[in-house]
């Protein structure tokens, strides 16, 4: 048995879960309006040893971790659903909107899928004000409701004061909300996290997955956190998948 | 001083810069982020230029040109004369001739641009274009503007192309280079010495703005 197994064994861990989405659909039940159903396989030949990516789970609205040890697969999985990566095999379904189907020959192009990625190190375009990195997500509207909708989210996330310095004139913390702000502004059907709060004091983690669990509130789409950060999974989670050499080895709720 | 030479010689390393800023972009483009596998035979093309003689270049052009090859007949049914000898057929050269001084500066920008930009920008709905204009441009204007002013400053000194396509004819083919040769083969070396001293304050002029502009620009990714 891994590290990472003994560790979950810590944990009470329940198969099945049925769970009330905003909706008020089943959990277990794909054909709700916002649950993200994957289930897919992505083999990267490598010399020594290939790997394989192996992923079957269906994830509801709320915050579900992805915890694992680095090189277990976190970020491609991410980037299979985000459409970066094209799995071998399976499907990737967001409610009844099919991004991926193997077996049907659908491959939603990236551009289409309508998820919301934050990346490990943010990728905030330099070049762009903190405003213009928010809105550029913003197409086909016009000026004053582009405006109005960016200074809405950065209300939310507490940074309008921001809106005309340049990522590299913020804080760390700033520019992680920026990151967030950017990504929800589109009103993504999934979020995905991508060990996002790393390099921050855990004040300033806590009141960002404050200002994002509120929003969730308001919005109920399902939300992946990668994360490798044990501390973080307590203090995030309402359900964790444990990842370890490309394959989901536990799935519960942490506590 | 023949001025005429340096008018129609800045004309074409104006036009030739211009020409090769709008081929150039979608070459860069493709060798930049094509994954064929034969790419490196297209990048050995676009680099031939750096290698062969002038004359050798010079030459293929000129039978490119003229009314022996298929190009240059159909250029001739339409206009009534070929390229060659021509300022026409001179941009042409220049074009190719310049092609790598622009392309390779541009594709290194390119591939030089963090590849998650490109993803995140995908992920936010942005097509291929708008992600072209929006981040990769933005984030190589070092790139560009050192492709755009070396293929200038090469336009201006060129010879051997320029001799064999356009074979010194004043006023539509005779460029400042063809210019000095011309005055050091009449022994008029003060002449050739002041055209050639001009063209060298010219050259060095035009390289310091854009490497000093190139400095302000400044690094795409500075805070990581």
């Amino acid at each position: 048995m891994s590290e990472v197994e003994r560790w979950f064994k810590s944990f009470r861990s329940r198969q099945t879960r049925t769970k009330r989405t905003n909706t008020g659909n089943s959990f277990n039940n794909s054909a709700s309006q916002n649950v993200l159903t994957v289930q897919f396989r992505k083999r990267f030949p490598r010399t020594g040893r290939d790997f394989t990516l192996d992923i079957t789970s269906a994830i509801a609205p709320g915050i579900t971790i992805i915890f694992g040890p680095s090189g277990a697969g976190k970020t491609t999985l991410l980037d299979c659903v985000a459409g970066l990566t094209t799995p071998d095999s399976g499907k990737v379904v967001i409610g009844d909107r099919v991004l991926f189907d193997h077996a049907r020959a659908i491959s939603l192009p990236v551009q289409n899928r309508k998820v919301g990625y934050v990346f490990q190190d943010l990728a905030l375009f330099p070049h762009l004000t903190v405003g213009n990195n928010v809105e550029y997500g913003l197409a086909g509207i016009s000026g004053s409701e582009r405006r109005k909708k960016s200074d809405a989210v950065l209300e939310s996330f507490r940074i309008p004061h921001l809106r005309n310095r340049k990522p590299k004139e913020i804080s760390g913390g700033e520019r992680q909300r920026v990151a967030l702000a950017r990504a929800l502004v589109t009103d993504p059907c999934v979020l995905m996290l991508d060990e996002p709060l790393a390099a921050l004091d855990a004040a300033t983690k806590s009141k960002i997955m404050d200002d994002l669990r509120a929003w969730n509130a308001a919005h109920g789409i399902p939300i992946l956190y990668v994360t490798h950060n044990r501390e973080e999974v307590f203090a995030l989670g309402d359900r964790v998948l444990v990842v370890e050499n490309g394959r989901i080895i536990a799935d519960g709720t942490p506590h | 001083m023949d001025w005429q030479a340096f008018w129609l010689t800045t004309r074409l390393a104006v036009l030739v810069a211009a020409l090769l800023l709008l081929l150039g972009l979608p070459i860069a483009y493709w060798i930049a982020y094509s994954r064929w596998r034969w790419k490196f035979l297209a990048e050995a093309v676009v680099a031939l230029p750096i290698v062969l003689p002038p004359t050798v270049l010079g030459f293929y052009v000129l039978l490119a040109l003229g009314s022996r090859s298929p190009l240059g007949r159909a250029w001739q049914s339409l206009t009534g004369h070929t390229l060659a000898f021509t300022f026409g057929g001179l941009v042409i050269g220049s074009i190719i001739y310049s092609l790598p001084f622009a392309v390779q500066p541009f594709a290194a920008s390119f591939a030089l641009v963090d590849a998650r930009l490109i993803s995140a920008s995908a992920t936010l709905g942005a097509s291929r274009l708008k992600t072209f204009f929006r981040v990769i441009i933005p984030l190589s204007l070092p790139g560009l503007i050192t492709g755009v002013a070396l293929s200038f400053a090469h336009t201006l000194g060129e010879f051997g192309v320029v001799l064999m396509v356009g074979g010194n004819i004043p006023g539509i083919t005779r460029t400042v280079s063809i210019d000095i040769y011309d005055q050091v083969q009449a022994l008029n070396y003060a002449s050739a010495n002041q055209t050639a001293l001009v063209l060298l304050g010219i050259s060095f002029a035009v390289l310091s703005l854009v490497y000093g502009v190139n400095r302000k620009v400044g690094a795409a990714w500075p805070w990581k």
